[in-house]
C-alpha cells in the first residue's frame, strides 16, 4: 500500500465538482470553492486529486523546499501553525527571534484546503478567512512582526448534516457545489471497480490515468497562461449584473466571481473571449450559496428544501383530494379552524392510527398557514424572511458576546481543543510549546547550571487557550399527544420550537429531541449539532394518541444526565414543550400523580434546567396542570401564547445566561 | 512477570455475525473496520482483545515507531526518521522486522495530542531540540484502532479521527509541529446505543456495522459460564487447548488473504449492488464499495475466487444497517434484517 492520491481523471461523475476546481486551478481569483454534500460522495477524494495536476511550487517565506500544491489544514491546527511563529529551534541556537512560517505561507500560490470546513474552530477561520481577503498574512505575535503574501485559493468541504457554515464564511466562497451520490446504477458499478482496482495497485492505477491526468494538466497551465488575454464584452457584464439582480443577490461579490469564473472557463476551453455559454456554465456555481441570502440566513438552502417539501407534500395532497376535498373550500375562505377541528375530534374518537394521518398529513397543516396568527405561520414557512430577520438579526451581534462568555467559561476547564497561547495566568494549563518559543531568544544569556538544555523563568510561562465547541444543550422535550392537535396547538409549539432551533444554530449549541406520545417516548433526535437535521424531524412529527408525560420527561432527564457525563461542563436545557395532561404512566399508579412525583424528583439535579412551555388552550376551563409541573421542576414557565419571536430571545437568552 | 493471557477468539461462544464482521476486516483491511452495538456483558471487548491471538503479521521498518512497510514513498520514510531523531539508514538497507498487527486501543478520555502526537517535550528541554512524540495514529498505522464506547468520545478527538480515517494520513500542524504520517487504520469500535448515538459521518466512516444482544439459547449461555470459568481458572491449560482452533482459523485468515485479489466480481453482480444501494437508500458511494469488498472477502474467507449472490446478501447485512437513510421519527434501527433481506430478493427479482 502506499501513500498515493487518487488520479483526478479517474474521478467518476461529479461535473460540477470538477469543473469548480478546475476553474480555481486556472484562475486563483474566483476566490476559491466550499463543496457541500453528503457522506462518501468523493469530496475529499476529488480534492486532494487537484493536487496530482498541479505543479509543486517554492515556498514563499523562509524559502527552504517545495510545498505541494493542495495544503491541508486540519481542524485541530493550533494558531502558531496556521499564522506563523517563532522557530523554537533557531531562537535556542542563534538567540533570536526567527519567523517560521506556518500554513498560510506554505499555502501561497496555491490551495489551501480545509476538510469539514464548518467544524473549524472560529477564530482559526477568522485567520483564514483575513489571510484570503488580503492576499497576505499578518503577524503579530509572541514578539514577531511581520507580513508576508499568502494569496490561496480557499477550497472547503462539508457536510451539512455537522451544522451549516456561518453565511460570512460561506460568502468568501467564491463558487459552492453540492456533491450527490451518483443516480445511475452504472455509473455506481464503474465507481466500485476502479475504487477496488486503486486499492489493490494504486501505482498501476495511477499509471493507467497518468495520460488523462497529464492532459488535464496540460490544458490548466495553457489556461493559465491565455487567461490574462481573455476579454469579457461588456453586454455580457450587462447580463451578469442581470442574473445577479433576478437572484436577489446582495453586495458585487457574485458579479466578480461570475466574471472570474466565466474568463476561467473560457480560457480553459482556449477561447480569448467569453461568450454567453461560458457565464451560464458558471452561473449557478457561484449563485446558489448567495442567492437564499436575501431570503433566510440560517440553514443555507432552506427554499429549495422547502420547495420540494412542498413539492412532496403536493403530491400527498392530489392523493388524499378526493377524501378530504369537503372540508376544504370552507378553510380557504378564512372562516378559520373549524373543519379541521372537526376532523381532529373524529379522529380523537375514532381511534390513534386515524388521528395520525389526519395530523401528519399535509391537508392537516396547510391550511392552518392561511387562517392562524402569525405565531402559527413560522412553522411551515421557516424559510421564510419575517421569522428569521426577527430572530437573526439582533441575535448576530448577541451570539458574538455570548460566545466570548462562553470561552471564559472555558479557560477554566484543562479540557477541549488548545487553539492558541496566552501570557496570562490563570490554571497552571501550560502551553509548553509556547512557552519553550518564549523562552528560546534569552537562552544564551541565562545562567544554566542543572544541565537542562533549557532554563525557563516564571515571565517565560504561557497558559493554554481551549476552545470547547457547543458547550450548551437544549433537549426538547415535546408532547405529541392527540390533545396538542386541537386548535392547531401544535401547529404553535412547532413554530416555537423551531425558532428556538435557529437561535441554537446561531449559538452553535447542540440539540436533541424527544417527544411522547401513544406508548411511550422516543429519541427523535440524538444529541447533535445538526439543526437542519431537527427541522426536518420537527417538520415530520406527527402527533396523536395518549399522554404518557413520565415517559418523555424522563427520556429527556436521561439524555441530559448521559450528555453531563460526557461533557461535566455543558449546561442542559430542557425545553418541556407540553399541556401537561399525563394520561398514561410508566408504572402502575395514576399518570398524573406519577407525572408530579417525577417531575419532583427530577428537579433536584442542579446542572439541568428546565423550561415549560405551556400549550393549553387559554380561555377554556383551565387545568394548569403544566403550570403545575413548572413548579416542580422550578423551571420557567410560559404560556405559548406569551411565544412571540422578540420574547422568545429573551427566554434563551435568560436561561443561557 | 507473568505471562499475561486473552481469551481465545475461538473459544467465543455464538456472536457469529460479530466475530465474522472482524474475521473479514483482518483479511481485507480496506473495508475500514467494524461498529459493534450491543447491549454490556455481551463480550464486545474480549472479542476484539482476543484478535491479537489470530493477527497475522506484518513487516515493519525498525526502529520507527510508524509501522512503515518498506515500500512506502521513500520521501516519507526520511522525514519519519528526521522527526524522531534517528538516523536514516543507506537506502537499501533499511533495516526491516516482522510484527503482529497491533490492536491500539483508544481510550475514551484520551487527549488530543495523545491521540496525534506532540512535541517531545523532555527532549525538547534537555537538549533544546524539536522532536516529535508520536501519538495512538501513528502506533495504529496498519494495524487495529479499538475505541471501546466510540460514542463518548470527545468531539474534537472525533474529528481528528475523521480526518485520519479519510485519507490515511495524520497531519499534525500543532504545539510548534508540522509533520504528516500515514496511518491507515483499522477502526473497530463498540458502543451501547442507549448512551447516545453517533454523529453520522464517524457513523459512516465504519465499514461494517453488527448488532449484538446477549444469547438467548440457554445451553449456548452454559458453555458461556463454563468456558469463562475454566478459563479464570487456569488461563494456560484453557489457552492450549484452543490452540487447535486458533491455528486453523489462522491459517484459514491466510489462505484468504492471499486468495483475495484474485476474486471476481462479475458487472451483473456489481450492478446488482448498485441498484441495491439506490433502492434502500443509502449516503453517498461508500456503501456501494463496502458491499463490493465485503462479499469479494467473503468469497475469499470461503475458499472461493467468485462472488455469489450470497456473499452479497450477507455483505449488505453487514455493511447497510448504519448507513440507510432514517426516516423520521424511527428509532435507529439495527434489526432491519428482514426489511433488507425482501428489499434485497425484490432488486434482485425484478433484475433477473
Amino acid at each position: 500500500m502506499h501513500t498515493q492520491l487518487y488520479p483526478f481523471s479517474a474521478v467518476v461523475g461529479q461535473e460540477e465538482l470538477k469543473l469548480s476546481l478546475l476553474l480555481n486551478a486556472v484562475n486563483p481569483r474566483i476566490g476559491g470553492v466550499v463543496i457541500r454534500g453528503e457522506k462518501g460522495t468523493a469530496k475529499s477524494t476529488t480534492v486532494r486529486a487537484l493536487g496530482t495536476l498541479l505543479p509543486e511550487k517554492t515556498v514563499a517565506v523562509g524559502g527552504t523546499g517545495c510545498s505541494p500544491a493542495v495544503v491541508t489544514l486540519p481542524l485541530n491546527a493550533t494558531e502558531d501553525m496556521v499564522a506563523g511563529g517563532i522557530d523554537f529551534q533557531r531562537a535556542m541556537k542563534e538567540g533570536r527571534r526567527i519567523f517560521q512560517p506556518g500554513l498560510l505561507a506554505k499555502a501561497d500560490k496555491g490551495i489551501l484546503y480545509i476538510d469539514e470546513v464548518n467544524l473549524l474552530d472560529d477564530h482559526i477561520v477568522d485567520i483564514v478567512l483575513d489571510a484570503a481577503a488580503s492576499g497576505e498574512n499578518r503577524v503579530e505575535r509572541e514578539g514577531i512582526s511581520c507580513v508576508h503574501p499568502a494569496s490561496f485559493v480557499l477550497v472547503g468541504t462539508m457536510n451539512p448534516e455537522e451544522g451549516e457554515l456561518r453565511p460570512q464564511l460561506l460568502d468568501r466562497f467564491g463558487l459552492c457545489v453540492e456533491a450527490a451520490a451518483e443516480s445511475d446504477a452504472e455509473k455506481r458499478a464503474e465507481l466500485m471497480v476502479r475504487r477496488e482496482a486503486f486499492d489493490a495497485d494504486s501505482k498501476g492505477f495511477v499509471m493507467q490515468y497518468r495520460e488523462e491526468n497529464d492532459r488535464i494538466a496540460k490544458k490548466i497551465a495553457d489556461a493559465r497562461e491565455l487567461l490574462p488575454r481573455v476579454v469579457i464584452p461588456s453586454h455580457l457584464r450587462g447580463f451578469i449584473s442581470e442574473l445577479c439582480r433576478e437572484n436577489n443577490v446582495a453586495g458585487h461579490r457574485a458579479d466578480l466571481v461570475i466574471e472570474q469564473a466565466a474568463k476561467a472557463h473560457a480560457a480553459y476551453w482556449g477561447s480569448r473571449e467569453v461568450s454567453v455559454d461560458d457565464v451560464t456554465a458558471v452561473a449557478g456555481l457561484a449563485l446558489v450559496h448567495r442567492r437564499r441570502e436575501a431570503v433566510s440566513p440560517p440553514p443555507p438552502e432552506p427554499s429549495q428544501k422547502q420547495e420540494e417539501n412542498q413539492k412532496q407534500n403536493n403530491c400527498e395532497n392530489d392523493e388524499q383530494q378526493e377524501q378530504q376535498q369537503p372540508g376544504q373550500p370552507e378553510q380557504e375562505d378564512g372562516t378559520g379552524g373549524r373543519p379541521r377541528q372537526e376532523e381532529q375530534e373524529r379522529g380523537d374518537s375514532e381511534g390513534n392510527e386515524q388521528d395520525e394521518e389526519i395530523m401528519a398529513g399535509p391537508d392537516g397543516e396547510q391550511p392552518e398557514d392561511d387562517n392562524v396568527s402569525p405565531v402559527m405561520e413560522q412553522i411551515f414557512d421557516i424559510g421564510k424572511p419575517f421569522t428569521v430577520r426577527k430572530i437573526a438579526y439582533p441575535k448576530d451581534r448577541k451570539m458574538r458576546r455570548g460566545s466570548g462568555r462562553r470561552s471564559r467559561s472555558r479557560v477554566s476547564q484543562k479540557q477541549g481543543r488548545y487553539t492558541k497561547s496566552t501570557v496570562k495566568r490563570r490554571n497552571d494549563d501550560i502551553a509548553l510549546d509556547a512557552t519553550l518559543r518564549a523562552a528560546a531568544p534569552f537562552q544564551r544569556y541565562r545562567d544554566n547550571d542543572k544541565g537542562m538544555a533549557v532554563v525557563l523563568k516564571d515571565e517565560d510561562i504561557r497558559e493554554k487557550i481551549r476552545e470547547k465547541r457547543l458547550g450548551n444543550l437544549l433537549i426538547f422535550v415535546v408532547d405529541a399527544s392527540g390533545s396538542m392537535g386541537a386548535k392547531g396547538r401544535m401547529v404553535a409549539s412547532k413554530g416555537a420550537i423551531m425558532s428556538l432551533l435557529i437561535d441554537a444554530y446561531q449559538k452553535r449549541d447542540k440539540i436533541a429531541m424527544v417527544s411522547f406520545r401513544k406508548d411511550g417516548a422516543v429519541v427523535n433526535l440524538p444529541v447533535t449539532s445538526s439543526v437542519e437535521l431537527a427541522a426536518n424531524m420537527l417538520r415530520e412529527m406527527p402527533v396523536g394518541g395518549r399522554t404518557p408525560f413520565s415517559a418523555g420527561i424522563s427520556k429527556g432527564y436521561e439524555l441530559a444526565r448521559n450528555y453531563l457525563m460526557k461533557a461535566p461542563e455543558a449546561q442542559p436545557i430542557v425545553v418541556l414543550v407540553t399541556d401537561g395532561k399525563a394520561n398514561k404512566a410508566l408504572g402502575s399508579g395514576k399518570p398524573l400523580e406519577e407525572a408530579f412525583e417525577i417531575s419532583g424528583k427530577i428537579s433536584r439535579e442542579e446542572r439541568i434546567r428546565f423550561l415549560v412551555v405551556d400549550t393549553e388552550e387559554p380561555g377554556l376551563v383551565n387545568f394548569g396542570l403544566a403550570a403545575k409541573i413548572a413548579g416542580l421542576l422550578n423551571a420557567e414557565y410560559f404560556k405559548i401564547d406569551d411565544l412571540q419571536a422578540d420574547s422568545l430571545l429573551d427566554i434563551v437568552k435568560n436561561a443561557t445566561s | 512477570m507473568k505471562k499475561q493471557y486473552t481469551y481465545p477468539f475461538s473459544a467465543i461462544v455464538g456472536q457469529e455475525q460479530m466475530k465474522l464482521a472482524l474475521i473479514l476486516n483482518i483479511i481485507n483491511p480496506t473495508l475500514s473496520g467494524v461498529l459493534i452495538r450491543g447491549e454490556k456483558g455481551t463480550a464486545k471487548s474480549t472479542a476484539v482483545r482476543a484478535l491479537a491471538d489470530i493477527l497475522p503479521e506484518i513487516e515493519v521498518i525498525e526502529g520507527l515507531p510508524f509501522n512503515l512497510a518498506h515500500d512506502e514513498e521513500p520521501d516519507i520514510i526520511r522525514e519519519c526518521f528526521a522527526v524522531t531523531g534517528e538516523e536514516m539508514p543507506a537506502d537499501d538497507g533499511l533495516p526491516l522486522g516482522k510484527q503482529k498487527v497491533k490492536v491500539v486501543e483508544l481510550p475514551v478520555g484520551a487527549t488530543e495530542d495523545r491521540v496525534v502526537g506532540t512535541l517531545d517535550l523532555e527532549h525538547a528541554l534537555k537538549a533544546g531540540e524539536k522532536r516529535i512524540e508520536p501519538g495512538l495514529l501513528a502506533s495504529a498505522h496498519r494495524g487495529i484502532l479499538y475505541v471501546d464506547e466510540v460514542n463518548l468520545l470527545d468531539d474534537h478527538v472525533v474529528d481528528v479521527l475523521l480526518d485520519s480515517a479519510a485519507m490515511g494520513i495524520n497531519t499534525i500542524e500543532r504545539e510548534g509541529v508540522s509533520f504528516s504520517h500515514p496511518s491507515r487504520f483499522t477502526l473497530v469500535g463498540t458502543m451501547n446505543p442507549e448512551e447516545g448515538e453517533l454523529r453520522p459521518q464517524l457513523l459512516d466512516r465504519f465499514g461494517l456495522c453488527v448488532h449484538i444482544e446477549g444469547i438467548a439459547d440457554p445451553d449456548d449461555r452454559v458453555t458461556v459460564m463454563e468456558r469463562r470459568f475454566a478459563f479464570e481458572e487456569s488461563p494456560e491449560v484453557f489457552c492450549s487447548q484452543w490452540n487447535g482452533e486458533s491455528d486453523k482459523l489462522v491459517e484459514r485468515i491466510r489462505q484468504a488473504r492471499e486468495l483475495y485479489p484474485k476474486v471476481v466480481v462479475g458487472r451483473e453482480n456489481l450492478l446488482a449492488i448498485a441498484n441495491y444501494c439506490l433502492e434502500v437508500g443509502v449516503d453517498g458511494h461508500r456503501g456501494d464499495i463496502i458491499i463490493m469488498k465485503t462479499a469479494k472477502t467473503i468469497a475469499a474467507y470461503d475458499g472461493r475466487a467468485e462472488v455469489e449472490q450470497t456473499d452479497i446478501d450477507q455483505a449488505a447485512m453487514l455493511a447497510l444497517p448504519h448507513r440507510i437513510r432514517r426516516q423520521p421519527l424511527q428509532d435507529i434501527v439495527m434489526d432491519i434484517g428482514p426489511v433488507l433481506k425482501n428489499k434485497m430478493h425484490e432488486v434482485v427479482a425484478r433484475d433477473r
